[in-house]
């Protein structure tokens, strides 16, 4: 009998992670729990509309579902669907108050958390390229966040013979996960470095929707880095979307992440960090682990990124007689 | 066919293998319009195959034992080299013409601007995490020794990257100028030795096997010096 929580359910990629558990047979209760509402149809998920900073309804609810397994995707990416402080407040709650009551609720024996490549920083004297075993030494707010999350989970393992893993996300675009990377890659110009291309990876949301589920089936214990196959760098992704580059250099980027800001897309400093300096790692460990061998690559990622369905108005009944 | 191989294979051009150049226009067309493909290193095949040829024709190379350089898969060149860029360069051209591959060099400085360009002709960074996830993707990979001043002999071993390297075939690779100094009076030589043995039953990363590992491989690239000479 497997009861799986999923922590974030409201959010795109939460909802499809309980969309395709409700695939899986052997999962006999799905429940979740967000600030929004799931995005899609879930058919025989439960959920629950609590503010993760509620902590007596979200004990209430986790005790109440006493989950086998907790898929924690209550991790609020800064300007995501959440602000910065909003994002960290809330992420902090969620996993504290959600790992805490799943333990105390007696029956659990895996946690798989979202993490982030963020853990791993960017910098001089750093691997370009790094692996799983790469030193954690974030340089980004967001990165911190995901490292007190896995810090939270690795107690949690440490203390109560719980399997834990982590899967470290590339950024994770598509056409409709609301995502700060996406939103200034859709502007209709964007700041990119000038003297510079840094690559980075991506991860599709379907992606990494699916690598959740099946560190969940699988049981997989330990980090994981999940990234699409291949790299794209500023200059491609703009480029591949039609929009128009802007060069930007030394202290233009604060000029350039304001006037983002007022175009409506938030530039929080891990996705200025990423347009900058570029954020790669290894995924080969996550592909071979997870099973994932059909995973998009990165520039149909991007391409998929400004793929928006086409609105035909619909034109008005004409006059037949 | 690897997963880096498909995820590029409908942009035209092969992150491991060299491939047929295309025309400037189409080149151009695609570099306006982000079809590229880029590795996770920053590696551009793009903007290698419109250097190489430029280099090709002020370089020239005779090469000993080609046949020995893996045709496919990872693997670790041990080469000699001084100070500057001619080795690393020459060794470059070399695998390319010989084999068709392209070649992936440790010691990309870290600095802004150069970085990034030496990073798109194929630059990794001189640590052992690096080189680790280059071989473990399937890539001909070269690590210099340490270099030395007037390109007399070879240097100190890479010990941390031999380290990442062990499980791979290592080959030692001796460069030697054609001219004193490296000046283009006769063709480069480039000599390419038996795959060392690694110790059987280590762990990747052994400290141990490393040092081993990297004296046999300078030993070999100072004997096959010296044959040269």
């Amino acid at each position: 009998m497997k009861r799986v929580l999923v922590t974030g359910m409201g959010g795109e990629i939460g909802t499809r992670v309980a969309q395709l558990l409700e695939a899986h047979a052997e999962v006999d209760e799905i429940a979740g729990f967000d600030i929004d509402p799931p995005r899609r149809r879930l058919r025989r998920s439960r959920f629950a509309r609590i503010d993760p900073r509620d902590r007596e309804r979200v004990v209430e609810f986790v005790t109440e579902c006493a989950p086998t397994v907790v898929a924690h995707f209550g991790v609020y990416e800064p300007g995501s669907r959440l602000g910065g402080r909003d994002a960290a407040d809330a992420t902090e709650a969620c996993t504290v108050h959600a790992l805490g009551a799943a333990v105390r609720a007696g029956a659990l024996e895996h946690v798989v958390v979202r993490s982030g490549l963020v853990v791993y920083g960017r910098g001089r004297h750093r691997p370009q390229v790094p692996d799983e075993l790469a030193e954690l030494a974030p340089t980004t707010h967001y990165g911190r966040m995901c490292l007190d999350v896995e810090a939270v989970a690795a107690g949690v393992a440490r203390r109560h013979d719980v399997s834990v893993a982590a899967l470290r996300y590339a950024a994770i675009v598509g056409s409709h996960v609301p995502s700060p990377l996406g939103r200034v890659l859709r502007l209709p110009a964007v700041p990119i470095p000038a003297f510079e291309d840094p690559p980075f990876c991506l991860v599709h949301q379907e992606d990494a929707a699916l690598a959740m589920v099946e560190a969940v089936t699988r049981r997989h214990s330990g980090p994981l880095n999940v990234v699409a196959p291949g790299a794209t760098s500023p200059w491609q992704a703009v480029r591949l979307g039609g929009r128009i580059p802007i060069p930007v250099f030394g202290s233009g980027w604060e000029l350039a992440a304001r006037l983002c800001d007022l175009a409506g897309a938030p530039v929080p400093d891990h996705t200025l960090e990423l347009l900058r300096r570029g954020h790669a790692a290894d995924g080969a460990a996550a592909r071979s682990a997870l099973g994932l061998d059909d995973l998009r690559p990165a520039q149909e990622i991007c391409a998929d990124l400004y793929e928006w369905a086409t609105v035909t108005p619909l034109r008005t009944a004409e006059a037949v007689a | 066919m690897s997963t880096a191989a498909r995820a590029t294979a409908s942009l035209g051009v092969d992150l491991d293998r060299v491939t047929f150049p295309m025309s400037l226009r189409d080149l151009v067309r695609r570099r306006l319009d982000g079809r590229f493909p880029i590795d996770a290193f920053g590696a551009d095949p793009q903007v290698q195959d419109v250097v190489a040829p430029l280099v090709s024709s002020i370089v020239a190379v005779d090469v000993r034992h080609a046949e020995r350089i893996p045709r496919s898969g990872g693997a670790l060149l041990v080469s000699n080299r001084g100070v500057g860029l001619a080795e690393p360069a020459v060794l470059a051209m070399a695998v390319r013409r010989v084999v068709g591959r392209r070649l992936r060099i440790v010691g990309g400085p870290d600095v802004p601007v150069i970085g990034g360009l030496v990073r798109k002709l194929g630059g990794i960074s001189n640590r052992g995490d690096d080189v680790g996830v280059a071989l473990r993707a399937g890539h001909l990979v070269a690590a210099p020794l340490a270099p030395t001043w007037l390109r007399l002999g070879a240097g100190d071993p890479p010990r941390t990257l031999l380290a990442a390297a062990l499980g791979y075939p290592v080959l030692p690779v001796a460069v030697a100028p054609g001219g004193p100094f490296g000046l283009p009076l006769r063709p480069w030589r480039m000599d390419v030795g038996e795959p060392l043995e690694a110790p059987e039953a280590v762990q990747r990363g052994d400290p141990l096997a490393a040092a081993e590992l990297a004296e046999h491989a300078r030993d070999a690239v100072a004997s096959m010096l010296r044959a040269s000479d």
